[in-house]
């Protein structure tokens, strides 16, 4: 964090979620998948939302964009984008934010974009709509936006459709639509998920590298926390639809708090691991939407749980030593208390 | 606001090469779809310019030449009449076509309208709108036809009988306008229930599809969405589809026209031709060869024209 904070960035929120609660319509009534989150991005700041599949990272970045399937909706919460309710906006206005003032890079580059048009088209159809830019102009722009993601031959390659690209270069060309307009904020929904390791890398890769010279601020979902070390400022831990810890990066592999937290870091092989010692594991598996215990969500995974956390939901709050360091779990504020 | 510089590059005008131009390429290498474009191209010529080639007029009578067999003068010979059956074969493409083509346009365009509603917009559109759909594809083709020619037929003749005869304007005279009128409406009516499931099927699954969902968050407004995404994606199975919707259209004019309740008579229809033929077919095979042969050319060529789009328009599928 401490490096990552040297650098000259304003502390103020440019995405602030507060309370955002998502349900599903299903057959036994609602059920909730994302409840109560609370997440922030600071302008120019990168963030790493992380967790286990199904736990609401997805479906927590599209409701931000109010991009949700029919059955789920929205209940409670708020949030704000560079001042604005974008739960409140206008279609209208909304339309204008998305891919605009927030980019989107989605997590399958094989069928996010669209089949029967040629690449160079797809890049330009955000410039012609937010720009006004001309097609012509938007074809300059287009070859730019390639060859900034690294794209051999991009003049070539505007003619070319999605089928005649590799996953790694489709990805680039998703991160190159998602980047047309100079977001202010860039969403990358497991944009490597798709992709094999090196690809992967490289991935990470140019997206640090385009932070950097586009100054934006970033949000990285991922299940894959030690791909993100080196590439967000902060992590955001997400369990079962609710942020259990929030931390700069650094502080969060060096003092990993929440049981959860230390449970999935525990869970990343070490070249150090013996040769023949077991990999380490969470034991059971993340409750059903509508089967979420009454207390704490981990609670019944936790091997620290104590009768309290059967009872009730712990708040995020910061932990003692560290401003920005928050968790939400009784037993570890407790031991900061008698610490 | 830049952050990307942009700099003077050399780019290609416009694309050298479209969708369209690809998929003419891999039509071209597709034998059975090139014979069916050629047989098609003929047809649609000959129903264009054709009643002004023939020799003969498709109704002047010849009386001492009746029945006679094929020759240079009557390439297919000639009928009961002594009309020239080329010429008849002739104008009933033209009939063939006509009616063939203005019936899928209209059943098309209902289909599609109707289905992307349905798949767009979902309920309570899509209950309403599927429900009319299987009720229409559940009363039988023929009977509806026979209905409406039946009940409605007599009805718009005495009209125009009358029309003519308050105003005296010759164009209440010409029958045919109410023949083609009535085989077009009631056709239409019966041919767009598979143009709105197809697109509603289409327009469902692509909808759910990622790079719908990734066009939302580039911030497109629906229509464009529906416009450059949806469509274009559901086009394929749609051109294939009225590809050979054409030819099926023709085949049911033929049909009904040969049981009396299409087009009818002195207008050349095949329909109506194979049916005058099947009387005589023992003694005058020629009567009833031609226009069948013709009909079966027409619909065969329609059909592989149709499978060569199919491959031809998905660019997924090249090779």
């Amino acid at each position: 964090m401490t490096q990552a904070m040297n650098t000259t960035r304003s502390n103020e929120k440019l995405l602030d979620v507060r309370g955002l609660t998502v349900e599903i319509d299903g057959r036994n009534g609602p059920a909730v998948v994302v409840d109560g989150i609370d997440l922030y991005v600071n302008r120019g700041e990168t963030l790493g939302v992380v967790g286990e599949s199904g736990c609401g990272k997805s479906l927590t970045m599209l409701s931000l964009m109010r991009l949700l399937p029919n059955k789920i909706k929205v209940t409670k919460g708020s949030a704000s984008f560079d001042g604005h309710d974008l739960q409140k906006m206008s279609n209208k206005e909304l339309r204008k934010v998305r891919g605009g003032d927030i980019g989107f890079v989605f997590q399958d580059p094989m069928t996010s974009l669209n089949p029967v048009m040629r690449i160079g088209d797809q890049i330009c159809e955000p410039l012609i709509y937010h720009r006004g830019m001309k097609k012509a102009e938007a074809r300059v722009r287009a070859v730019e936006l390639l060859r900034l993601v690294g794209i051999p031959g991009p003049e070539e390659r505007l003619q070319a459709y999605p089928h005649e690209l590799s996953g790694g270069m489709r990805q680039r060309v998703m991160i190159a639509i998602g980047l047309a307009c100079n977001p202010k904020l860039l969403i990358a929904d497991e944009p490597t998920t798709a992709l094999d390791v090196t690809i992967q890398a490289q991935i990470v890769d140019l997206v640090k590298d385009l932070r950097a010279k586009l100054g934006m601020s970033v949000v990285w979902i991922t299940h894959d926390l030690a791909l993100i070390a080196g590439l967000v400022d902060r992590v955001a831990v997400l369990y079962a639809g609710t942020v259990v810890e929030d931390a700069p990066v650094d502080e969060l592999y060096a003092r990993p708090s929440h049981p959860y937290t230390r449970g999935l870091l525990a869970s990343i092989p070490k070249l150090s691991d013996a040769p023949a010692s077991r990999l380490s594991s969470i034991g059971g598996t993340p409750p059903e939407p509508g089967r979420r215990p009454k207390g704490c969500p981990f609670a019944p995974r936790c091997p620290l749980a104590e009768a309290i956390c059967h009872e009730r939901v712990p708040k995020l709050e910061p932990i003692s030593g560290a401003g920005n360091h928050r968790t939400a779990c009784f037993v570890v504020q407790k031991m900061q208390e008698a610490a | 606001m830049s952050a990307v510089p942009l700099s003077p590059v050399a780019i290609p005008d416009e694309a050298p090469v479209s969708l369209w131009r690809d998929a003419w390429y891999r039509l071209k290498r597709n034998k059975l779809a090139v014979f069916g474009l050629i047989v098609v191209l003929i047809l649609a010529f000959a129903a264009i310019f054709g009643p002004y080639l023939t020799p003969f007029d498709y109704l002047s009578q010849d009386l001492q030449a009746r029945n006679a067999a094929p020759s240079l003068q009557h390439l297919f010979g000639t009928d009961d009449l002594g009309r020239d059956v080329f010429s008849r074969v002739v104008f009933g493409t033209r009939t063939a076509f006509l009616v063939a083509v203005i019936v899928t346009v209209i059943a098309v365009f209902i289909g599609t309208v109707l289905g992307a509603i349905a798949g767009f917009f979902g309920n309570p559109f899509d209950r309403i709108i599927m429900w009319v759909t299987d009720m229409t594809m559940s009363v039988p083709n023929l009977l509806l036809v026979v209905v409406i020619n039946a009940s409605l037929k007599s009805p718009i003749t005495k009209w125009m009988e009358a029309q003519y005869l308050a105003t005296l304007n010759p164009f209440y005279r010409q029958t045919i306008w109410v023949d083609f009128m009535l085989v077009f409406g009631s056709m239409a009516l019966i041919s767009w229930p598979p143009y709105a499931r197809l697109v509603r099927a289409q327009v469902l699954s692509i909808r759910s599809r990622p790079y719908i969902t990734a066009a939302q968050a580039l911030g497109l407004s629906n229509w464009i969405i529906m416009k450059r995404y949806v469509i274009p994606n559901a086009l394929g199975p749609l051109i294939v589809s009225v590809s050979a919707g054409l030819g099926t259209a023709m085949v049911l004019e033929s049909a009904f026209s040969f049981l009396g309740v299409g087009v009818n008579p002195p207008t050349p229809s095949w329909g109506n031709m194979i049916s005058d033929g099947l009387r005589v077919w023992q003694h005058y095979p020629h009567l009833l060869a031609a226009p069948a042969a013709v009909l079966g050319l027409a619909s065969v060529a329609f059909s592989f024209l149709g499978d060569g789009l199919n491959d031809a328009l998905n660019p997924r599928g090249a090779k």
